[in-house]
């Protein structure tokens, strides 16, 4: 199972990163979201941490559905969906290959977001990075584990940016919360009191519950029924 | 259940509403503070009860159609997310004039409020999908899938929505233990009888669903017979 | 194990999307060593039968039994499978990898070769004319060694010289015990190397069983 995901979070990569304008698209759309914000500030005003926080994760869910969407797009181009399921492996294989993939892709995605929060908001690095960073890693793999499952849920359907989009955005907010929360402990000199462990709970904890969601329930969401 | 059974379940709950009208406004004492319009709370909590306890009828009919395969549990899941959603959006209404009456303002970050909202935006997205054009069986299991993911989904929203706001003061923190005893029967006995409401209103929306999909076959094996099945045409 | 034991079997599968049934109580068997063409008319259930055999759609009623593991399974359809933003020979070491083949190099090279396209390996499979890009899809599945293939109308469009490479390697696949069913768009020619022509009629199947031409 781990080699065929492999495989495939392998060929999405080469897919996306070398052949695909894609990225470029998910990537300045989150940029622009950064930009746009900052336009809400007057001159010298800098944005408050929670705020700051709250436009980088923001920025990182719209890409999240467009690098999801890329992803399992691919697939249905020329019917590529019936071969993997073909394959001798566990349909999960798919579910755990386009996972890593987008894990991947939204950290890459990240470290241009991460300089943009500090220059366009006017943010300065805090002594809680370490959470903040806790939170980045947690925060992304909640984000391609649920976004692998729902992904493939939207894949073929008319209209899918905005169906996955609707579906998804509402279940993660736990994961948002948790991740604006502690990405603010890092760039915010005086923080809200407040355990930064329990929000690392929670977003560990919403990562257990969507990666044990995405092996149970994948084989329903993805398969070969003439859809 | 059957269909007498239903219609005794349904004329109880009117009887119930009725009664529940004169211990709401005659039996349980007025508030100090907030006056007549605490009164609100008898509608707000059943609502808020009952909305999530047909999402989890619709997560455990997801389940067994993921399991099963059986037409009938995706039928049930689909009439518990409308039932649900008709509670949970009456739910946020009450809460809203609650909210507007005690506080002032029509909306504030309190974690069972903003639990329900969320809740409302996670099934909204399951009507939405169901509404997709796709062949039955696929719709099912996929709004299925949403059903059971949405559901494990609702103690971490609630959680984080409790900790997102533990270091204001809590604002609800004197209404759990406050409750007069005629308060808590009150209270009670609204319960009961919304849940006396809602259980037709579930199974009435459930038989619905099936007669509309066994009326669509009806159509659909007209139409196919029209077709003459013995002529087969080589393109 | 019988050498001579078929590979899959359907007992009694039936399959309706909604109310409109599509196949009913279809029973057949594919032995090691034979061709069998699948015919009827459009909408007649011969793709859906298929896609059952495979694996990709679940049947309402009835069993499927495959004497073999997936990986000897080869499944060809109208769809080429292909990602057209990979070259030819990233395609293949895509679909060797994914299904666990070893040494997947050496093994696209020579599917390559025996597809005629090991001149077009770093090509872009976007760029590949239709018959191409089929005979690409045909070297993924030659690179599984199959014994039981499935192929489902993968030759409609195809130029001449295409039909006729399928069919020889398919006739090859054949004599060294691969049990193949084919959907054929031109059962004219197509039926000249068939061992049994099995023909959907009114949602259920009818043999007809032939000695082999040659």
């Amino acid at each position: 199972m781990l080699k065929c995901a492999l495989a495939i979070c392998r060929k999405d990569l080469t897919l996306i990163l070398s052949r695909n304008a894609g990225i470029m698209q998910a990537l300045l759309l989150g940029l622009l979201l950064v930009f746009l914000f900052s336009l809400s500030l007057n001159t010298g005003d800098a944005l408050s941490p929670q705020a700051a926080a709250s436009m980088f994760w923001l920025a990182t869910a719209f890409c999240q559905v467009l690098i999801f969407n890329m992803l399992y797009a691919s697939e249905e181009l020329c019917g590529a969906r019936s071969g993997l399921l073909l394959l001798p492996a566990p349909v999960q294989s798919v579910w755990l290959g386009k996972s890593l993939a987008g894990l991947l892709l939204i950290m890459a995605a990240q470290c241009v977001f991460i300089p943009a929060v500090f220059v366009f908001l006017g943010q300065h690095l805090a002594d809680g990075f370490l959470p903040a960073l806790a939170g980045i890693v947690l925060g992304d793999l909640g984000m391609a584990v649920s976004g692998s499952l729902f992904g493939a849920l939207a894949a073929g359907r008319s209209g899918r940016e905005s169906l996955l989009s609707i579906i998804l955005f509402p279940l993660l907010v736990p994961l948002l919360l948790a991740g604006v929360r502690l990405a603010s402990l890092g760039i915010d000199p005086d923080p809200l009191p407040g355990d930064p462990l329990r929000w690392i709970g929670l977003a560990a904890a919403f990562d257990a519950v969507f990666t044990a969601a995405g092996l149970l329930l994948f084989p329903f969401v993805y398969t070969g029924d003439e859809s | 259940m059957n269909r007498s059974g239903t219609a005794a379940a349904a004329l109880a709950g009117g009887l119930a509403f009725a009664l529940c009208q004169w211990l709401v406004f005659v039996y349980a004492p007025e508030e100090r503070v907030m006056g007549q319009a605490q009164k609100i709370f008898y509608f707000h909590l059943p609502l808020a009860w009952w909305g999530l306890v047909s999402f989890g009828v619709a997560c455990a009919a997801g389940i067994l159609h993921l399991v099963k395969r059986l037409p009938r549990h995706a039928q049930l899941a689909d009439a518990a997310v409308e039932v649900g959603m008709v509670f949970c959006t009456l739910t946020l209404a009450t809460g809203s004039i609650w909210a507007r009456h005690s506080w002032g303002v029509w909306w504030t970050w309190d974690p069972r409020l903003t639990t329900a909202l969320i809740l409302w935006f996670i099934y909204a997205g399951y009507l939405a999908l169901r509404s997709m054009p796709m062949p039955r069986a696929r719709r099912a299991s996929l709004c299925s899938a949403v059903a059971v993911a949405g559901f494990a989904d609702v103690p971490l929203v609630f959680l984080s929505a409790r900790l997102w706001r533990s270091i204001h003061p809590n604002v609800f923190a004197a209404q759990g233990g406050g409750l007069e005893t005629e308060m808590a029967v009150t209270a009670a006995a609204c319960v009961l009888a919304f849940g006396l409401v809602w259980l037709p209103l579930l199974i009435i929306r459930y038989r619905q669903t099936g007669q509309q999909e066994r009326l669509d076959d009806v159509m659909l094996a007209r139409m196919a017979d029209e077709d003459d099945p013995t002529e087969e045409n080589e393109d | 194990m019988d050498s001579r034991a078929p590979l899959i079997v359907l007992e009694g599968v039936s399959k309706s999307y909604g109310a409109l049934p599509i196949l009913k109580g279809v029973t057949l068997s594919l032995r090691p060593g034979t061709i069998s063409i699948l015919a009827g008319g459009n909408g007649s259930g011969k793709s859906t039968l298929m896609r059952i055999m495979a694996g990709l759609v679940r049947p309402d009623s009835g069993t499927v039994t495959r004497n073999i593991d997936p990986a000897g399974m080869g499944y060809m359809a109208h769809d080429t499978f292909l990602y057209p933003a990979l070259t030819a020979m990233e395609n293949l070491l895509f679909w060797a990898r994914a299904a666990g083949i070893l040494s997947p190099e050496a093994r696209a090279r020579e599917a390559l070769s025996a597809t005629g396209l090991a001149r077009r390996a770093e090509e872009r499979a976007g760029i590949f004319s239709r018959g191409m890009a089929q005979r690409l899809n045909l070297a993924r599945l030659i690179m599984g060694d199959p014994r039981l293939i499935l192929l489902d109308e993968p030759s409609t469009g195809l130029d001449v010289p295409s039909r006729s490479l399928l069919r020889e390697i398919m006739t090859d696949f054949r004599s060294r015990g691969a049990a193949i069913a084919w959907i054929s768009h031109d059962l004219e020619e197509d039926s000249g190397i068939a061992d049994a022509v099995l023909t959907i009629r009114r949602k259920t199947l009818s043999i007809e069983e032939r000695s082999r031409p040659c």
